[in-house]
């Protein structure tokens, strides 16, 4: 029979042992070696801190924004409703996916091929930061994460402030030729405001962060800037731009006047990326002028 | 002459059936040697991609191409039989129009319990059969074929606005009901199926105890009453194991009415012959048959992308269908 404190420390070294029998699982189950990564800002923060995904998703909005060390990574076409095709995925045998809520649907068909799922992409300009350390965190590179995200935080700290104007937009999504307003609940209604510009939403409020509001109430509103973002295919986009570019309806408001109609050649106002302070940059460099 | 006939036709959609069953095992976005398929299916395989791809995503998938396919064909064989009238089909009911809305709610207003999608599309389909069925039976001279169909058309209308107006309200979403709409399996696994499936049980129940007094039926109302039957509770019947049929399919599958309302033609007029027995369940069995191909056909036209059912099932219905038709005339 051995001693109290003989149990004791066999009790003490049993809960030691299991603690970092726990610890150890849980960091090789949140570090897998086989990631992809399905949305570009996943991607190039993974590519930033020194992770190389094995696949990238592949959306509408083309690979530009890619970080240049993953422009020869594989891609996997998205589709709705599931996002990947799931045979395609599964014959990559990955180990973690960075999702978003788009593809939820898909999600949890690929969790049921054990696959690990997380959505990690930021909703709001606010929200980066959170979501570059968390995707480190799963990837076991805080610091390179946190160093990532105070690196963003500081551009996006210089390019946010010293407007010399704060001029009226209107921020138009063109979908097929159907228009809608980004409302500050989008990620492009955010960034626009963080830019200096007072968004002109009509008073429109829409979960969805976008409403379709009526030609009248353009005109009525008289916007001084009308930024257009297109949302379709790659073949169809020089239509739609050239729609936006010569509506009638938006001629008649200052920004028609002032020949102050922009159309946005990417999907940087539409969705989440590394890059949110050149992109502001851009946006008050080309569309606003007011720096 | 008649019964080698119609002996012919079974064979050739049994085989069909088979076929298509084989391909749609065999054959994806991803290139596997068929006898590493054989060995998946037989037991045999290894543990890996090709496993999980055969088992977890192509077998459950095939599986709900048949179920749903046959549901929908003996969806419109009862209703064509049950209202007498060769435009009857799911569409007719307003089940049609109610999963549409349901599915389109959920992907729409709450993206975030996506798993309720199959559950949506079920409960309004159902819920617009049923409202179908009230405003077509309530009220003096209720119950009539001409009443219902009205009614169908006007509740498909109300739910076909609701769905528009969602569409409308949630512009950036749109895409993801798509799909939906257009009609088209999904490769996820057997969760959808684990919920639904005792609704398509139900619904083929109904149909096979309902044979024999829609053959009665389809005498008129009045030699059917003689022989026992009652036609107002034969049509209710039918119409609600119809709608059972059509709203776990549209859960599974979205919106595929052009099956429904083809598929049993078809089979009326290679099997010459309208009677219930057989057009019933060949019924099941061509409608299997056309959404496995059509379904493998999505699957592999323009890998990896996959594409709609819908239009595939359309592409391969309508020659047939029109073939039939001037072979008839």
């Amino acid at each position: 029979m051995s001693s109290a404190p003989g149990r004791t420390a066999c009790v003490a070294a049993a809960v030691l042992l299991t603690a970092l029998a726990a610890l150890a699982g849980a960091a090789s189950a949140a570090a897998p070696k086989r990631i992809v990564a399905l949305t570009p800002f996943s991607a190039n923060t993974l590519a930033s801190i020194g992770v190389k995904p094995v696949a990238i998703g592949q959306s509408l909005g083309g690979r530009e924004r890619l970080l240049p060390s993953l422009r020869r990574v594989r891609s996997l076409p998205l589709a709705h409703p599931n996002g990947p095709n799931m045979e395609q995925l599964a014959s990559l045998r990955p180990g973690l996916v960075f999702s978003s809520p788009t593809w939820r649907k898909g999600a949890r068909t690929m969790r049921s091929l054990d696959i690990r799922v997380v959505e990690a992409d930021p909703e709001f300009g606010r929200d980066i930061y959170d979501s570059v350390e968390e995707i480190a965190g799963i990837v076991n590179r805080e610091r390179a994460g946190r160093r990532l995200a105070r690196r963003i935080q500081s551009k996006v700290s210089r390019v946010t402030a010293n407007w010399k104007s704060r001029p009226r937009v209107m921020l138009v999504l063109g979908v097929g030729r159907t228009p809608y307003v980004f409302l500050p609940n989008s990620w492009g209604g955010d960034l626009l405001q963080r830019a200096g510009a007072r968004l002109v939403t009509a008073g429109a409020e829409s979960d969805s962060g976008f409403a379709r509001i009526s030609d009248e109430v353009i005109v009525a509103e008289d916007p001084d800037i009308i930024i257009g973002v297109p949302h379709a295919n790659a073949d169809d986009l020089d239509g739609i731009k050239r729609y936006m570019q010569s509506n009638e309806t938006w001629k008649l408001t200052s920004a028609g006047q002032n020949n102050r109609i922009y159309v946005s050649g990417d999907d940087s106002l539409l969705q989440a990326d590394i890059d949110i302070a050149e992109t502001i940059n851009s946006v008050r460099t080309r569309y606003l002028k007011n720096r | 002459v008649l019964l080698a006939r119609r002996s012919l036709v079974v064979a050739g959609l049994v085989v069909a059936l088979l076929a298509g069953i084989g391909a749609s095992l065999a054959l994806g976005a991803i290139d596997i040697p068929l006898a590493d398929v054989v060995d998946v299916m037989t037991g045999d395989g290894q543990e890996g991609p090709s496993k999980q791809i055969v088992l977890q995503l192509r077998l459950p998938r095939t599986v709900d191409a048949i179920l749903v396919g046959a549901a929908l064909g003996v969806a419109g064989a009862m209703l064509q039989g049950a209202l007498a009238n060769p435009l009857a089909s799911p569409d007719v009911i307003g089940v049609t129009a109610g999963a549409g809305f349901g599915a389109v709610l959920i992907l729409l207003a709450f993206p975030g319990s996506i798993a309720l999608l199959p559950v949506g599309a079920l409960v309004f389909g159902l819920l617009a059969a049923t409202l179908v069925f009230m405003v077509a039976w309530i009220g003096p001279d209720g119950g009539g074929v001409g009443r219902l169909i009205l009614a169908g058309i006007a509740i498909a209308a109300l739910f076909a606005a609701g769905t528009t107006g969602l569409m409308t309200a949630y512009p950036d979403r749109v895409q993801s009901a798509v799909f939906f709409l257009a009609g088209g399996l999904v490769s996820d696994g057997w969760e959808e199926m684990r919920v639904i499936w005792p609704y398509f049980a139900v619904g083929f129940a109904i149909a096979l105890c309902l044979i024999r007094p829609l053959d009665r039926l389809a005498l008129g109302d009045d030699v059917a009453a003689s022989l026992g039957t009652r036609p107002r509770v034969i049509r209710l019947t039918a119409g609600a194991s119809a709608a059972l049929l059509a709203a776990a399919s549209a859960a599974i599958a979205g919106l595929l009415g052009f099956l429904g309302l083809v598929v049993p033609h078809v089979v009326r007029m290679a099997g010459g012959t309208a009677s219930h027995g057989f057009v019933v369940p060949v019924s099941a069995l061509g409608g299997a048959a056309l959404l496995v191909a059509g379904d493998t056909l999505a699957r592999t036209a323009k890998p990896p992308l996959e594409l709609p059912v819908g239009p595939f099932m359309v592409v391969i219905g309508v020659p047939m269908f029109l073939w039939l038709l001037r072979k008839a005339v």
